[in-house]
C-alpha cells in the first residue's frame, strides 16, 4: 500500500522543513538532480539616485542611464560600459530581454536604456528583442537579460525575478496554488538554462503588497537598480527591502503572507543560488536614504 | 403535431433556461458611469471580462476574484488630454457578501460616504461597516453586490475629484446591505485583554485568499470552496511595556454540518498528524479540542455546520476562553 503524500503546511515552514515536500516538476524536469549545489557566493548590486524620478514618479532618463553606466561597471568590475556588456555577452549573441510585462510593469525607460546601452556597446540592434512571453521567444535567443519590476505578489509572496519566466513554462495558472514554489525549475528548462546574462530589476518605484495589481498606498520611491546573475540571491535581497518597508510603513509587524517558499526551494532543491543573506555581498552606490537593507 | 409540440416545448425549455441562465445578471446593479468627468472622457462600451479570460486581463491576481463568486468585471479608461488616466473596474459579484469579501482584504485608506440612496434613506437601513476607501488616487467601494477600483494613474486634486464624483455614479444609487452575517459571532472583545482587530477582519471563501492573510497550508486543508463562508481576524492583548500579543481566530460556516466536520477531519490529518483525533462522525456538537504546536496552543471546535480554530494562542486557557466566546456566539446564530 502506497503511503498518502503528507501535506504541506505552515507548521513545516516554521520548523524549517518545508524543503522536503515540494514533489514533482510541473514541466517534467529532473530538477531534485540540482540538490546539493555548491554552496557559492553571490554579488548583488543596488545603485540608487534620489533623482531618478521627479515629483510625479516620472523617470529622469539622463539620471536612469548613469545609474545604468555605474551598475554595469560596478556589478562587472570593468572600465567602462563597453566592456561591462562585453564581458557578459557576445556581439554574435541573439538577445532577449524579459521585462515584466504589465501590471506594475517595468518602466520602459529601463528597457529602453539597457537596449540603447547595448547597442552603443557594439551589439547590432537587430539581434535585441524582446523575449517576454511564449516559449519560442527564449528558443530563438543565446542570452537573456531579466529586467522584472520589484513588487510583492498575493499567490507567491514575491513576484519579481524567479516569476520573471513563469510564461516560458506554457501554463503559468498551474503555478498558483500550491506549485508556486516550483518557480524555479522554469529556470531549468532546456531552451532557459543558462541562457541568463544579466538580471537587472527595476527598483524604481516598487509595490510592497497587493500585486500585482496596483495600489498605489503600497508605491514607493525607492529609485533604485538592482543587479546580478544569481536570480536567488536578487530575489532574497528584494524581498528584505520589501519586507522591511512594510514593517516601516505599518509600524508593526507585517509578514509577507504567503511566504515566498519559491526562493528557498530556487535555493535548495533547484540549485539556482543562493537563498542566504551571509551568503550575498551586496554593494550599495549612491543615495543611502531609506536603503531598507 | 406530436413533433410541433415537441418543438415547442424545447423552445420553452430554451427560453426558460436562457432567462434562467442570466437572472442573476439580470438583477445585477446597472451602472451609468457619465461619459466626461472632469477633463477625463470614457470610451463608448466597456472592456467585458469573465471568469474564462480574467487571467489574460490581470494575470495571476484573478485568481483573487474567482476565488468569490465572481460574475464578471467591466473596465473604463478614462482618458484626458491633460492628466493621467482614470481606470475604472467594475466587478459584478453573486452576492453583497462577495463583494465586501473584496473590500474587507484591506480596510486601509480614508472612509468615504458615497451613497445617498432614496430607498436606504425610507428602508432605514443605516450602513454598519464601511461602504469605500480612499488613498493616494485609488478608490475602493463596495456596494451591494458590486465591487469597484476606481484608479488615478497619478494623483491630482482633479483626478481626486473625478475619482470621487465616478465613486458616487457607482455608489449612489445602490443598496447598502449589511455585513456578511458570520461576522457577528467574532464579540469584540473577549474577558478585559483581548480586543478584535476589526481592521484585520476578511471575508472569504478560497484558502488561497486565506493564505494571503494568515498563511495555513499550499494546500486547501480547510476544503473551503464557494460554498463556504469564512472570517478571520487577530485578536491582540497589549502589556504594559507596549508589546503586542496575538492570537488569530478562523470561523468557517460550510454548506451542512457533514461537510463541516469532514472539513475538520482533513484540516486535522494534515495540520496536526502526530496527535490524536477525537472527531466524532454522528456528533453534531463537539467538544473543543486544544494541542500544544510551534507557535503556542492551536484549538478547535465544531458547532454544527460551524467551525472554529484559533492559532497561536500563549496558553491553553487563552485558547479555551476565545474558543469559548465565538463557539457561543455562532451557538446563537444556529438557533
Amino acid at each position: 500500500m502506497t503511503k498518502k503524500k503528507r501535506a504541506l503546511t505552515r507548521r513545516d515552514f516554521i520548523r524549517g522543513t518545508i524543503g522536503a515536500t515540494f514533489g514533482t516538476s510541473l514541466v517534467g524536469l529532473n530538477w531534485s538532480k540540482a540538490k546539493g549545489a555548491a554552496a557559492r557566493s553571490s554579488l548583488v548590486t543596488i545603485v540608487r539616485d534620489e533623482n531618478a524620478m521627479d515629483s510625479n514618479n516620472k523617470v529622469n532618463t539622463d539620471v536612469l542611464q548613469r545609474m545604468l553606466e555605474q551598475t554595469l561597471i560596478k556589478f562587472t568590475g570593468e572600465k567602462n560600459v563597453k566592456d561591462a556588456w562585453l564581458s557578459l555577452v557576445k556581439p554574435s549573441d541573439k538577445i532577449g530581454l524579459v521585462p515584466t510585462p504589465h501590471l506594475n510593469p517595468t518602466h520602459d525607460e529601463v528597457t529602453d536604456a539597457v537596449k540603447s546601452s547595448l547597442i552603443n556597446s557594439g551589439i547590432p540592434e537587430g539581434n535585441i528583442t524582446n523575449a517576454q512571453g511564449r516559449p519560442e521567444k527564449p528558443e530563438a535567443c543565446t542570452a537573456l537579460i531579466g529586467l522584472p519590476g520589484l513588487k510583492a505578489h498575493w499567490l507567491t509572496g514575491i513576484g519579481t525575478v524567479l516569476k520573471l519566466y513563469i510564461l516560458y513554462s506554457g501554463s503559468p495558472r498551474s503555478y498558483h496554488e500550491q506549485n508556486n514554489a516550483k518557480l524555479g525549475e522554469i529556470w531549468n528548462l532546456p531552451f532557459v538554462k543558462d541562457k541568463t546574462k544579466l538580471v537587472l530589476v527595476d527598483a524604481l518605484h516598487p509595490l510592497c503588497d497587493k500585486g500585482p495589481q496596483p495600489d498605489p498606498r503600497y508605491k514607493w520611491a525607492y529609485n533604485g537598480l538592482i543587479a546580478g546573475t544569481d536570480p536567488v540571491a536578487l530575489d532574497t535581497v528584494c524581498l528584505k527591502i520589501i519586507m522591511n518597508k512594510r514593517e516601516e510603513m505599518r509600524g508593526e509587524p507585517w509578514p509577507i503572507s504567503p511566504p515566498p517558499l519559491c526562493i528557498e526551494a530556487a535555493d535548495k532543491e533547484y540549485g539556482l543560488g543562493t537563498s542566504r543573506m551571509e551568503n550575498i555581498k551586496v554593494e550599495t552606490y549612491g543615495w543611502k536614504e531609506g536603503l531598507l537593507l | 403535431m406530436a413533433q410541433k409540440t415537441f418543438r415547442l416545448f424545447l423552445t420553452f425549455i430554451l427560453v426558460s433556461s436562457l432567462f434562467g441562465g442570466t437572472k442573476s445578471e439580470m438583477k445585477a446593479q446597472k451602472i451609468n458611469l457619465p461619459k466626461t468627468v472632469g477633463s477625463w472622457t470614457r470610451p463608448d462600451s466597456p472592456r467585458r471580462v469573465t471568469s474564462q479570460n480574467i487571467f489574460d486581463y490581470m494575470n495571476g491576481a484573478g485568481e483573487l476574484y474567482v476565488g468569490y463568486r465572481f460574475e464578471h468585471l467591466e473596465v473604463y479608461e478614462y482618458t484626458s488630454s491633460q492628466e493621467d488616466d482614470i481606470l475604472v473596474e467594475l466587478y459584478f459579484m453573486s452576492t453583497s457578501d462577495d463583494a465586501f469579501g473584496l473590500l474587507s482584504l484591506d480596510w486601509g485608506g480614508e472612509p468615504v460616504a458615497l451613497s445617498d440612496s432614496a430607498q436606504n434613506k425610507k428602508n432605514q437601513i443605516q450602513p454598519q461597516s464601511i461602504r469605500a476607501l480612499y488613498g493616494e488616487g485609488l478608490l475602493r467601494i463596495w456596494a451591494d453586490s458590486l465591487y469597484a477600483r476606481v484608479m488615478a494613474t497619478r494623483e491630482t486634486p482633479a483626478s481626486k475629484k473625478a475619482v470621487l464624483s465616478l465613486g458616487k455614479a457607482i455608489a449612489g444609487d445602490q443598496k447598502n446591505p449589511q455585513d456578511p452575517e458570520l461576522l457577528k459571532a467574532l464579540s469584540s472583545q473577549v474577558g478585559s485583554d483581548w480586543k478584535l482587530r476589526k481592521d484585520r477582519m476578511s471575508f472569504f471563501r478560497s484558502y488561497l485568499v486565506l493564505n494571503s492573510i494568515y498563511y495555513l497550508s499550499p494546500q486547501n486543508i480547510l476544503s473551503l470552496d464557494h460554498s463556504a463562508e469564512a472570517v478571520t481576524a487577530p485578536y491582540e492583548k497589549v502589556n504594559k511595556a507596549g508589546d503586542a500579543m496575538r492570537i488569530q481566530v478562523l470561523l468557517v460556516k460550510y454548506e451542512n454540518p457533514e461537510r463541516a466536520r469532514k472539513a475538520l477531519d482533513h484540516f486535522h490529518d494534515a495540520f496536526l498528524p502526530e496527535h490524536r483525533k477525537d472527531i466524532k462522525p454522528d456528533s453534531t456538537v463537539e467538544n473543543p479540542s486544544f494541542f500544544e504546536v510551534e507557535e503556542g496552543w492551536l484549538g478547535y471546535q465544531l458547532k454544527g455546520k460551524y467551525l472554529a480554530i484559533v492559532f497561536d494562542c500563549p496558553d491553553q486557557e487563552s485558547a479555551q476562553y476565545i474558543i469559548n466566546q465565538n463557539v457561543s456566539n455562532l451557538s446563537k446564530m444556529e438557533e
